[in-house]
């Protein structure tokens, strides 16, 4: 073999002919057939002890400029948006610990609910396991199969999204991929993360370089929809898994109106055929008879939506096709806010999620609805007085919704 | 762990203060292999006793190798290294793509094979380092080195984290000696390997994954059949995202290396301003277009043995390369593009042998060989030959009448990013990039320091690994 190796072979040509232009130092490319020699590194003459001095200061002034920008913007250090490191970190405690109360379901029962009301209600501070434009259906299968979960599990439900089993099984699957394997790396940099976002409002997904150049775009070619129609920033997220809706949405009409109009784009009102709805109950009552079996329960809570969004959704699924047939079918409880007298009329900046005070509200009416309903949550004795919609809309704008 | 992580910042902060430390060489050595082995670790720790199994082997078979003094028993040191090293390899990497193969093959044959469900996860960098620690071994069996004296050495220039997992593959004799004597980085070594380390960040976070991704996901893994001007966009905005990805981290793997006091090799010099395919792969993944030439083309015949037998020995070499990149059809039918390109070239070398392009046929002959990598690329990024016909037939303008898939704003960034690359390419072909910095104003160079720095610290979100990790 040794004796095949020349030194003028290069893969497709002779390189004894090819001469390296001056400028240009030699690589392996240059050196067949040979043992690379230690390479060369040589350092540019620049003054790099003044420039790189300069280079910090600069970015440190551009980067407090940039956070001062993000935050007239409105975005709050703290705020550790929809990522599924965290959700994995929130996942893996019903593995560690005993869960009496666990959240599932998409964006709606995540913003609309306050934890800290519900643990002043019944003393027990549910695991918010809710993922935004996801189904519960995966997360409530993976609850079922998982013996160590034996809580209540209050599953949210836009049927929008609980009945997809395609586009809104997306993230749950890849949030469930991630709490069973996440690299050890991974999880140090969230750690990392969530330590240095406390003192940091720009380090938001939302508002990342590139989403904010691409934003730009209103439709400017024909036939295609730009990312300025996208969705823009919708939640805060705390790292206990809180989270509401974006408080800028709740004053900002502009902003409000823009986020009303990508849900009515991503809202499909065709209908549901039968066959789909039928396979999202025999799963669901598996689940439930699962979770059952190890004393657990299953309740399935319903929260608001503005009467233009539930428009689409009703033509989409009507509530006897998909709410009622599901509770009928599962042998199970359900508060749908259609029932839910103490939260009519709430505030949904968005058509879709409660500004925050309306969120309490709706906690408080729900969870109280829910401890008659379920032996496995109690009321605590000390537990605060009822709210009404007057605690979360003026009375003016109350009386004339 | 990877480059673009705040985990990384953590640990190289660490790593820098503990090499700074007044200890010993031989602790500082340790501290470095401890710190890679973290490095790897941070993964999936059991892999780390795959490394070790490599490490550990090849040194033996190495010793062997240069104690034997009959040819018969260095081959069989040899062949033990090759053997167990490919094995480990072909394992991990091909034995799914192997036996889903073998299932087709079976179907055909009239047999039904339903194979079991496959749970292998592959080890990253497997390829990278395996390439490394067989090198070590070829070298001596071609007694082109000798052995490492200490196998704290050896096990250092296996492990070393800056070219651990996605290179440059970093051959013994290039490393081996940098560990032998004390290396400790000057002041200026520090800030210039922090300035490589920020352009190799700007280029992987901002470029490849902020701009270039995004356009690229939209029509390869959307289910869109896309026209003549997404399937060219997309297809280009993946030549930049594969060169900003990987380029990226080369040039962040030599900048960490460098803050440390060492010297990695060159793994690219501005290819898409190559003239030709030749040129090209002296230009593209040099370490690993010079391993496959020094391991795999020469000892094939290289062009000592006639025509026949060096086209061969080309479309061989290329098959492997596209092979090594991947247990998939779309990575052999690139592989066999290059090869094919790599054929025709050296034939019409061979047929116009006195020419000499002027400054623009030249510029034609690099635009064509931009465009043909672009195509060879729509199956490297495919998932499916299927999938890479389609965005061809977009390409060739053959999917007439289809909804453009792209909004302008993707074609708009994809275009200025394309264009800055190439043209950059081109005005710096033929010098170094430690040329054109020292020749650059310093008022300049900080400016685009700064807004290299600045554009990395506001683009952040969630790190996305490496392609190259993958191969």
């Amino acid at each position: 073999m040794a004796s095949s190796i020349s030194s003028s072979e290069d893969i497709g040509r002779d390189t004894s002919r090819h001469a390296l232009p001056s400028g240009l130092r030699h690589t392996a490319a240059d050196r067949p057939g040979i043992a690379q020699p230690v390479p060369e590194r040589d350092i540019p003459d620049q003054p790099w002890r003044a420039m790189a001095l300069i280079v910090m200061v600069l970015v440190i002034v551009l980067a407090s400029l940039w956070e001062w920008k993000m935050r007239t913007l409105e975005l709050f250090p703290g705020d550790l948006g929809d990522n599924y490191d965290r959700w994995a970190e929130l996942r893996r405690q019903v593995d560690k610990r005993d869960v009496p109360v666990a959240i599932i379901g998409d964006s709606r029962i995540w913003f609309d609910t306050d934890l800290d009301r519900a643990a002043q209600l019944t003393g027990l501070r549910p695991l918010q396991l809710a993922i935004q434009g996801g189904s519960g259906l995966p997360i409530l299968e993976n609850l079922a199969d998982d013996p160590h979960f034996r809580g209540l599990t209050i599953v949210g439900m836009a049927e929008t999204a609980y009945f997809d089993t395609q586009f809104a099984a997306v993230r749950p699957h890849k949030a469930l991929e991630l709490s069973r394997w996440e690299s050890p790396s991974k999880r140090g940099s969230f750690l990392i993360q969530r330590v240095i976002s406390r003192g940091l409002a720009m380090l938001d997904d939302d508002y990342q370089l590139s989403t904010l150049v691409f934003r730009l775009d209103r439709d400017w070619r024909p036939g295609v929809q730009g990312p300025h129609d996208g969705p823009w920033k919708v939640q805060e997220t705390a790292a206990d898994g809180q989270a509401w809706i974006w408080r800028r949405l709740e004053h900002d009409q502009r902003m409000s109106e823009h986020t009303r109009n990508v849900w009515h784009q991503l809202f499909s009102p065709k209908p549901l055929d039968d066959k789909s709805i039928k396979a999202v109950l025999v799963r669901t009552k598996i689940a439930v008879d699962k979770i059952r079996a190890r004393g657990g329960d299953v309740v399935f809570v319903r929260p608001s939506s503005a009467p233009d969004l539930r428009a689409v959704e009703d033509k989409h699924l009507p509530r006897a096709k998909g709410w009622d047939a599901l509770l009928a079918y599962t042998y199970t409880n359900g508060i749908h806010i259609d029932d839910l007298p103490a939260a009519k009329n709430l505030t949904l900046p968005d058509s879709s999620h409660l500004t925050r005070a309306c969120a309490t509200v709706f906690t408080d009416a729900y969870i109280r609805s829910l401890a008659d309903r379920t032996p496995l949550l109690h009321l605590k004795p000390n537990a605060p007085p009822a709210l009404s919609t007057q605690n979360c809309v003026q009375p003016s704008v109350a009386s004339l919704n | 762990m990877i480059f673009n992580s705040l985990i990384f910042v953590v640990f190289f902060a660490i790593v820098l203060i503990l090499h700074a430390m007044p200890f010993p060489w031989r602790a500082k050595k340790i501290n470095l292999l401890i710190a890679s082995y973290i490095f790897y670790a941070a993964w999936n720790p059991p892999f780390v006793i795959l490394l070790w199994l490599s490490t550990v082997i090849d040194w033996f078979a190495a010793r062997g190798l240069a104690q034997a003094e009959q040819q018969w028993k260095r081959r069989a040191w040899m062949l033990l290294s090759v053997v167990v090293s490919l094995g480990l390899l072909c394992y991990f990497r091909y034995g799914h793509f192997l036996v889903e193969n073998f299932s087709h093959l079976a179907a055909l044959a009239g047999f039904k094979y339903t194979p079991p469900q496959s749970s292998i996860v592959l080890p990253v960098g497997i390829s990278f380092y395996t390439f490394a620690t067989m090198s070590y071994t070829l070298d001596i069996y071609l007694r082109r080195a000798t052995p490492a004296h200490s196998f704290l050495d050896y096990a250092l220039f296996v492990t070393f984290f800056p070219h651990l997992v996605a290179g440059p593959i970093m051959r013994p004799t290039e490393l081996v000696p940098q560990f032998e004597v004390p290396h400790k980085a000057t002041a200026d070594k520090l800030r210039f390997g922090l300035a490589l380390m920020t352009l190799g960040l700007f280029e992987k976070a901002v470029l490849a994954d902020g701009f270039l991704s995004p356009v690229v996901e939209k029509v390869y893994d959307g289910k869109a059949i896309p026209g003549f001007v997404d399937s060219w966009v997309a297809t280009l905005a993946f030549s930049g995202q594969i060169f900003c990805d990987f380029a990226g981290y080369s040039i962040t793997a030599i900048g960490a290396a460098l803050c440390l006091g060492f010297a990695l090799s060159d793994n690219f010099r501005f290819p898409y301003a190559a003239i030709g395919f030749t040129d090209f792969w002296r230009r593209w993944h040099i370490t690993l277009s010079a391993w496959l030439r020094d391991y795999v083309y020469i000892p094939l015949g290289g062009n000592r043995h006639g025509n026949v037998r060096t086209y061969f020995s080309l479309m061989a070499t290329m098959l492997i390369g596209g092979l090594w990149h991947g247990a998939s059809w779309t990575f052999v039918v690139w592989g066999g593009l290059h090869g094919l390109y790599l054929a025709v070239e050296r034939r019409l070398r061979k047929q116009f042998s006195g020419y000499q392009p002027g400054r623009a046929a030249a510029a034609g002959l690099g635009l064509l060989t931009f465009v043909l990598v672009n195509i060879a690329w729509v199956f490297f990024r495919a998932k499916t030959v299927h999938q890479a016909t389609l965005i061809l037939g977009g390409m060739f303008g053959r999917n007439a009448h289809v909804e453009p898939v792209l909004a302008a704003v993707y074609l708009l960034t994809t275009t200025v990013i394309i264009a800055g690359l190439v043209l950059a390419h081109c005005s710096m072909r033929n010098q170094t990039l430690e040329e054109a910095i020292a020749r650059a104003h310093p008022a300049a160079l900080t400016a685009l320091w700064t807004i290299m720095a600045f554009a990395v610290v506001i683009q952040h979100g969630e790190s996305n690994g490496f392609i190259y990790f993958q191969f």
